[in-house]
């Protein structure tokens, strides 16, 4: 009939299902270490005295090595727990850096100003 | 809230960084008596901060959880997401009863 005709002409265009629920966990996940990883990266700067471009170099830095350690976290097969490669490494980096800047101004004024 | 080993590290780490922030504190301090220009934190508290570093990284690996996998087919999904197979899903709705539509040709 017409309606079974119809399911296998539309199994060419099937898109592969994900579990949504699970990829929504895991990027919380990123989401919390990226977050934690750069506060402390802020205070670190602050009380290592970066003023300027150097600790936004600091900053690409620490969210590198984050990037390294969530990738191996995965075992290195991203497809596995992801969709793609954008996501575990650009998510959360810019959220990140206002982040950074906040503590690494706290702790730049705590350390070397008072 | 339970106090999983990650927490404990991480807390640590924390505990660490603001020990090296009182002792870089402590060292300007003793610049500004010898009138000295502040170029960089002394050796031990920078190997300090590599520390806390250190353990932050890890705890900020392990504390917020697991990946969990996002293939319907792996291993631990096979059962938890039965229920969301389409091959299982069942859409009952009283438009059955009408009968089936040609596929009308737009004619201009």
């Amino acid at each position: 009939m017409g309606a079974s005709e119809k399911k296998s002409s539309e199994a060419a265009f099937d898109v592969p299902t994900l579990n949504a629920e699970n990829l929504q966990s895991n990027m919380k996940v990123i989401y919390y270490s990226r977050t934690f990883m750069s506060i402390i990266g802020g205070i670190i700067a602050g009380i290592l005295g970066f003023t300027g471009l150097t600790g936004f170099i600091f900053y690409f830095l620490i969210m590198t090595v984050t990037s390294v350690g969530l990738i191996a976290k995965t075992g290195f097969t991203v497809y596995s727990y992801f969709d793609s490669w954008s996501q575990i490494i650009l998510d959360g980096f810019l959220g990140g850096l206002l982040s950074f800047v906040l503590f690494w101004t706290f702790a730049y004024d705590i350390v070397h100003i008072f | 809230m339970a106090l999983s080993l990650g927490f404990v590290v991480g807390i640590l780490g924390v505990v660490i960084l603001s020990h090296a922030a009182y002792s870089t504190v402590q060292y300007r301090g003793l610049l500004k008596i010898m009138e000295e220009e502040f170029s960089g934190p002394p050796l031990t508290v920078v190997a300090e901060l590599l520390l806390g570093l250190g353990f932050c990284m890890w705890a900020a690996l392990t504390v917020p959880g697991t990946f969990l996998s996002i293939h319907p087919y792996s291993e631990e999904n096979r059962i938890v997401s039965l229920p969301d197979n389409l091959d299982f899903m069942i859409f009952n709705h009283r438009a059955k009863v009408f009968p089936v539509e040609l596929d009308l040709k737009f004619k201009h």
